[in-house]
């Protein structure tokens, strides 16, 4: 089979490469964004994924973790009677208003109050061993370096947290937050920042399973005793998801990545289709003379499928590598972007949708290659 | 390669019909304007014989063709071509009438810039079922046929005038049509070229059996055509069988 729809998009690759370029970059521009939101809006939900509890207890209603109520320290008691339940820990949250020594001005911090032992769950991923040893310390905070110019601090500095001294002890990575500065620090030294007179017990509880993919169905059975006081329960896995999913969609952040990708698919689709049609329309009279011949319409309809199809993984091939490239550059610049699996797959469907589209567009312009105008 | 095609150039064996027109008609309509081009107009061809119609432009003898070879619809009459009327085929049963039975040749060579010789030859063949290696050995001889065995890795753009329209007369060639339909051959071409296709075409009708209708207002066609139809506004004016040589002039206007 002569593969005239390769061999003709090789030969006039001059042609087709305002197509390949547009495919490309807008498979570039969604990947990007998408890397980014995923990057910056899965920082919210560093405090789940970056911990080894399987199930969290907090305020009834509760949106995304920086948002927590404090609840009765009692119902440590409740969630320990359950039998999957094989260690609970509290995890204190306190907004925070830093000062540093420098200029900086107050800076609004999250406080994290954790466990320090070394095998304590909260951070147990995110934290390395010897800087989550440290936090036992008196006043002892662990910062995120990126945040360290904000802070205004070095490791060793003291600054003050809502007016209580605080000494940097340790600098990790890893720890960014979105609209403030990660604080970490022990559950006691976060207990005397706290100064909030109505905060009676931890923020949240936080359960480790004997058997971790139990945790929605623990979750749930958790649920709806009022004994010790307003309280309810996620898994993990759900409690991470809405957080990242209050910030996308009440932040507008969700609506943009689609907007965006909206834009994206129509400018990509109007440049690939207007470049595949001026190269069916190139053509023309050589498909109307394959039609003379007998070639069906459905033959010639697939040459320009098959070109659409190439255009579209030619793009995607180069944004890929470049979108890598980029990805490792901001990486390496403390950009928080994460691509998933299904981000991925979700910007190759993009691309090749609009390839796809385009191509169909292109098929329409065949109609022109009616033989019988060859005979005028 | 064809020997089973062979057909003595005999014009006293009574010849089949290969291509019959009864009584048809073609208008166009263009806004308020009907124009029309063919009015009641009867004609057979006989197979294996290379007819021309001439005639000048606008007289409707391009029309002609494309009603003959299924590639325009008729407002009325019938068009019979190999003894099936193509006024009953739907639009892919023309299409696989075409495929199977018919060859064309056109004033423009059409040939894809991407291809090389040997590939535009071989394109159509792959959509004719033919096995990959009968595909390519057909290619090879028709290209060989008319000239072409040492350009066949060319691109039609490192090909002349005249060899691209060689390469077309053998895209056609290859599908061993019982029909072949040359619309304005050689007026794209100088007078050498033009006369190497009349040949080619010539020999087709001769060797193959290949019924050749072959519309063009070029006089040198003339004395090789077997008969020689001359149309004016939709009609046939005059019609004469070549077995003597016909004055160049005689019956052609252009």
């Amino acid at each position: 089979m002569v593969a005239l729809a390769r061999k003709t998009l090789v030969y006039e690759w001059r042609r087709f490469l305002p197509a390949i370029l547009a495919v490309g970059f807008a498979g570039l521009l969604q990947l990007l964004q998408l890397a980014l939101v995923l990057g910056i809006f899965g920082s919210t939900s560093l405090y789940i994924t970056g911990s080894s509890a399987d199930v969290w207890i907090g305020y009834p209603g509760t949106q995304s973790v920086g948002q927590g109520r404090s609840i009765d320290g009692d119902v440590e008691s409740r969630i320990l009677m359950d039998p999957a339940v094989q260690r609970v820990e509290p995890y204190i949250w306190v907004d925070g208003d830093w000062r540093g020594t420098t200029e900086t001005g107050g800076v609004s911090v999250f406080v994290s109050g954790i466990d320090p032992r070394a095998d304590g769950l909260m951070f147990s991923k995110a934290l390395p061993p010897d800087l989550r040893a440290r936090l036992a310390q008196p006043d002892a905070v662990v910062v995120d370096r990126s945040d360290l110019d904000q802070l205004g601090v070095g490791i060793g500095q003291t600054a003050t947290i809502n007016g209580h001294e605080v000494r940097v002890v340790g600098i990790s990575s890893g720890l960014r937050a979105l609209g403030g500065v990660n604080v970490l620090c022990s559950l006691d030294t976060a207990r005397r920042l706290d100064s909030d007179a109505e905060d009676i017990g931890p923020t949240y509880l936080v359960a480790k399973l004997r058997d971790p993919t139990q945790a929605d169905a623990v979750a749930i059975r958790l649920r709806g005793d009022t004994a010790f006081g307003p309280y309810t329960t996620w898994s993990a896995h759900h409690f991470a998801r809405l957080s990242v999913r209050y910030w996308m969609f009440d932040t507008g952040a969700g609506a943009g990545v689609l907007f965006l990708a909206g834009i994206v698919f129509l400018v990509g689709a109007v440049i690939t289709s207007q470049t595949l049609i001026a190269a069916v329309n190139g053509s023309v009279r050589e498909y109307a003379t394959l039609n003379a011949l007998g070639v069906g319409v459905g033959a010639l309809r697939r040459v320009v499928l098959e070109q659409a199809f190439w255009v579209g993984a030619l793009g995607l091939l180069g944004a890929s590598v470049l979108g890598v490239v980029l990805l490792l550059l901001a990486r390496s610049q403390n950009v928080p972007v994460v691509l998933t699996l299904p981000a991925a797959l979700g910007c190759i469907v993009l691309v090749m949708g609009l390839a796809a589209v385009s191509g169909l567009a292109a098929m329409r312009s065949l109609r022109a290659a009616d033989p019988a105008t060859l005979l005028r | 390669m064809h020997p089973a095609n062979l057909v003595t150039p005999s014009t006293t064996a009574a010849p089949t019909i290969a291509l019959q027109a009864e009584n048809i008609s073609k208008a166009f309509v263009s806004g308020k304007q009907r124009t029309q081009v063919l009015d009641g107009l009867s004609l057979h061809i006989d197979s294996g014989e290379l007819t021309l119609i001439s005639g000048p432009s606008g007289c409707g003898k391009s029309t002609l063709l494309a009603v003959l070879s299924g590639l325009q619809k008729i407002d009325g009459g019938r068009v019979l071509a190999l003894g099936s009327e193509l006024g009953q085929l739907d639009l892919h049963a023309l299409e696989r009438f075409r495929l199977q039975h018919t060859g064309f040749v056109f004033q423009g060579f059409n040939l894809f810039p991407a291809l090389s010789a040997f590939e535009q030859v071989e394109l159509p063949l792959n959509h004719m079922g033919l096995s990959r290696q009968e595909a390519r050995e057909r290619a090879r001889s028709s290209l060989e046929e008319v000239g072409l065995s040492h350009r066949m890795k060319l691109r039609p753009s490192e090909l002349s005038g005249g060899e691209k329209q060689r390469v077309a007369i053998a895209r056609a060639l290859a599908k061993e049509p019982e029909l072949l339909f040359a619309d304005e051959p050689t007026s794209a071409l100088d007078a050498a070229n033009g006369q190497m296709i009349i040949d080619i075409l010539h020999r087709i009708a001769r060797t193959h059996g290949t019924t050749v209708l072959c519309v063009s207002h070029d006089p040198r066609l003339v004395v090789h055509a077997d008969r020689v139809l001359a149309m004016e506004d939709g009609r046939i004016l005059s019609d004469q069988r070549n077995h003597a040589p016909v004055s160049a002039s005689k019956g052609i206007s252009s």
